[in-house]
């Protein structure tokens, strides 16, 4: 249902929702909706760098309660308008879009920090606030999320849970979802709900885990206790250059494999190596394959894994020590490589081909996406990282990249050949073991693949989604979903 | 166009979120519009024509900006967010399209613009309206000149551009700092100290773009107060140190810095970084007359996060912060200068 600003019905709406929330609390304005109609998707940045205007909501909200959001449920569910819940719009799949209008539900007024429960090592807090002002919080206290993704300044904490996001030190203290206790969550009829209070129970399905990754289309998450982490008295960092990224590959997954624990591990292929590493450290780095790693935690502990791991570095697979210094580089430049002048930029077309796969199967997959984006596009640069690892396997942060004069200057023409790549690549990660995707999340950019994905469990996904949001209101046509 | 000196903040911050997290009325309005990435997308949309000056709600944003700098200052680029803003402003009012507030705010300055001297010497202390206003922050500092051993020529009167620079009114801007310097010649000052850091940098700063040259040199009062020598015979204790926006985000002066130390003053940290600006809004420097809620709101934003709001002593590098903390943020606020005075 699109609104026409001028309509009666309009009106009555924003009548609704200023009396649930406040008039303070309800945009309408053209500047307010503006703000809320890109985020970091490129096909609206490219909209948006053409002068093409992208789909705007009709009303933006604010709630700053739980029950604010409650009540805007309930308005939302009587007139059947979209909710689309927004959180630091950082997202790079289009999840954030109102790409039907109604109204976008900014959650950030919902940022308070309940402080750490120094028995338990948790923390509450609402969802709307920005995770690097959740990490400042718990920091000031001693503590840790341990979740320290790029996205960290601009991300809401309600943004990862709804997409399942992670952050660098994810080997060891694990993606959002492993961090979580429980939510509360408004449901699209506008009941609030509680998970049970702790993650590990007998107790029958877990809820915490059907709303997380959600994306928006079950409900609102509007609430979460997190586990916190002491600050560890060391974190030490150690950098390899192998001669190739295979070689490379196989020392990481063997460190993995020896379980020593690393809580960090990045490997960049050779190319991006070259462009990229190179470019942010600031120093040359003409060939091979860089590696980092890093342990924390007690101070001799910590030195004795890294002992252990040097020793798999160097002696078994031969790495070229770049020392402390060469990790600590990449753990300051950490972010750096997210800022323009080291990311990539309109009117360059470019995107992350997230996935994640076990070591069996992660080389056959970068191979294969490398193979079809080459093969398929020879305008476009494939470059790959390999960012998050687990004991099974890692992520795949592949990119691919045109140049700005090999993007035609038609956006229908170039949002064809942008989608034409994530057909190829996608679907040939999949086919060789890959998941779309590990921490990025469906969106509108993905949907089309989710069918793919589940197979013959997608009824049983789309049975849910009937279920809780039965007149398709929750953020309708992300996660492969239905649209309006 | 204004803008157009500014292709580096445009194209870059209009998709860019790095620095969010810092935007300081986009945290406590709670809005996308009130970032860097937003105005430079919107500003950006002028030249596709996705955005006008026509769109009153756009401007309004425009002179909704705290301008602290502090997204620049952080920026691993540092591109100049800050001055695309105010270069925006500049275009806003050539376009003739500013709020009616911002036009009689600047009527006003305008009108303001005159000086009177009053004293002997060559050291001339500009004793600025916002400075005037806080009789504590003047009592200090005339005691630091007594200190001193100087009598300064005091010099007061209206606007010497900053305000009139920040709504956009550069021509204006420029015609009151031409008259200022005039009349500092006039007066045969060769030494001129300054209290309001919003006034220190028009002069240091703003001045030299518009290729106004100044007779004299300009010292902060904290400057002065360290290069005469003042002797303070007590130690200042424990503080919570707040530094202004100009001088942390613009000037990179660290005359505050020192002078805390001469003073042998315990900074405790305050907040819970050392990113965030903390800031009032000085850096827009009329936006508590153009838009006292935002002001309230970033005061409350910063006592939220004091230790012991009652307790605390803070001690910050302007009267306009100041004044905005006490009166909203009802914390116990002084300035560097007023403490400098108080450990003599």
């Amino acid at each position: 249902m699109k609104i026409k600003p001028e309509s009666y019905m309009f009106e009555m709406i924003r009548t609704e929702l200023t009396d649930a929330i406040g008039d303070e609390n309800v945009d309408v304005k053209f500047a307010d909706k503006f703000g809320h109609s890109i985020d970091y998707y490129w096909i609206p940045e490219m909209w948006h760098d053409r002068g093409k205007e992208c789909p705007k909501a009709d009303f933006v909200v604010h709630p700053g309660t739980t029950e604010e959001v409650a009540k805007i449920m309930k308005i939302a569910t009587q007139y059947k308008i979209p909710v689309v819940p927004w959180g630091g719009g950082s997202g790079s799949q289009g999840g954030a879009l109102p790409i039907y209008g109604g109204i976008v539900l900014d959650t950030k007024r919902m940022n308070k920090f309940y402080g750490v429960d120094r028995e338990s090592y948790t923390v509450r807090c609402q969802t709307g606030i920005i995770a690097r002002h959740l990490e400042w919080n718990c920091n000031k206290e001693g503590f840790s999320t341990m979740h320290l993704p790029a996205s960290i300044s601009c991300a809401t904490i309600g943004g990862f849970l709804a997409h399942r996001g992670t952050g660098v030190l994810s080997t060891k203290y694990g993606k959002i979802e492993d961090m979580v206790m429980s939510l509360e969550v408004v449901t699209p009829s506008g009941e609030i709900i509680r998970t049970l209070p702790v993650p590990r129970h007998a107790s029958g399905p877990d809820l915490t885990m059907l709303f997380l990754g959600s994306e928006g289309t079950l409900g609102v998450i509007t609430e979460v206790t997190l586990k916190v982490h002491p600050q560890p008295e060391a974190r030490e960092f150690r950098a390899y250059i192998f001669k190739d990224f295979h070689t490379a590959m196989q020392a990481g997954a063997t460190l993995m494999r020896s379980r020593l624990g690393p809580c960090a591990m990045r490997l960049y292929d050779e190319t991006e190596t070259k462009t990229h590493v190179s470019k942010v450290f600031g120093i040359d780095l003409d060939k091979g394959a860089y590696l980092v790693f890093g342990f924390d935690g007690r101070k001799d502990i910590v030195a004795s894994q890294m002992k252990y791991a040097r020793e798999i570095m160097e002696k078994q697979f031969k790495g070229k020590d770049l020392g402390a210094k060469g990790g600590e580089w990449w753990w300051e430049n950490k972010y750096k490589f997210f800022y323009p002048g080291y990311m990539f930029h309109v009117p360059q077309a470019f995107g992350t081909l997230d996935t994640v796969a076990d070591f069996a199967h992660i080389e056959r997959v970068y191979w294969a996406m490398k193979n079809v984006v080459n093969k398929e596009f020879p305008d476009a640069r494939f470059i790959g990282h390999f960012s998050h690892w687990y004991e099974w396997g890692c992520m795949l942060y592949a990119r691919f990249i045109f140049p700005g004069d090999k993007v035609p200057p038609n956006e229908r023409e170039a949002a064809a050949l942008y989608n034409a790549v994530w057909d190829k690549a996608i679907r040939a990660a999949i086919a060789n073991g890959g998941v779309i995707n590990e921490h990025h999340g469906v969106g509108l950019k993905l949907g089309r693949y989710v069918k793919d994905l589940y197979g013959s469990a997608m009824p049983v996904l789309e049975g849910i989604k009937k279920q809780l949001d039965p007149n398709c209101i929750m953020n309708p046509g992300k996660l492969g979903f239905a649209g309006c | 166009m204004h803008i157009d000196k500014f292709e580096d903040a445009i194209m870059n911050c209009r998709f860019c979120f790095m620095c969010r997290h810092l935007s300081a009325v986009g945290n406590v309005r709670f809005t996308e519009v009130d970032t860097p990435r937003i105005r430079a997308a919107m500003i950006y949309g002028l030249r596709t024509g996705t955005n006008s000056f026509d769109d009153e709600d756009f401007v309004e944003a425009l002179y909704r900006q705290d301008l602290s700098a502090c997204c620049r200052h952080h920026c691993v680029n540092h591109f100049d967010e800050n001055g695309l803003a105010l270069a925006v402003r500049a275009d806003v009012v050539e376009a003739g399209k500013a709020p009616d507030a911002v036009k009689k705010l600047a009527a006003k300055f305008e009108k303001s613009v005159g000086w009177k001297a009053d004293g002997k010497g060559d050291v001339a202390w500009f004793l600025d309206e916002t400075t005037a206003s806080d009789k504590s922050a003047v009592a200090a500092a005339k005691k630091l000149f007594a200190a001193a051993k100087v009598s300064p020529k005091v010099i007061t009167g209206g606007s010497v551009g900053k305000a009139l620079k920040v709504l956009g009114y550069i021509a204006e801007a420029k015609s009151a700092a031409e008259k200022f310097a005039a009349f500092l010649e006039a007066e045969g000052v060769k030494t001129l100290v300054v209290s309001n850091p919003a006034a220190l940098n028009a002069l240091k700063q703003d001045y030299p773009e518009f290729g106004v040259k100044l007779p004299c040199e300009v010292k902060s009062m904290a400057g002065f107060a360290l290069q005469s020598k003042v002797k303070f015979t007590k130690a200042a204790g424990e503080v919570y140190a707040l530094a202004d926006d100009f001088i942390r985000n613009y000037q990179g002066c660290a005359c505050m810095d020192k002078l805390l130390d001469a003073l042998k003053a315990v900074r405790k940290p305050f907040g819970t970084n050392d990113e965030e600006t903390y800031c009032c809004g000085e850096g827009a420097v009329v936006l508590d007359r153009l838009h006292p809620e935002i002001v309230k709101a970033l005061a409350e934003y910063v006592a939220a996060r004091a230790d012991d709001p009652k307790k605390d002593r803070i001690v910050v590098g302007s009267v306009y912060t100041k004044r905005a903390l006490v009166k909203y943020g009802k914390l116990n606020v002084i300035t560097v200068e007023e403490l400098a005075a108080s450990c003599l």
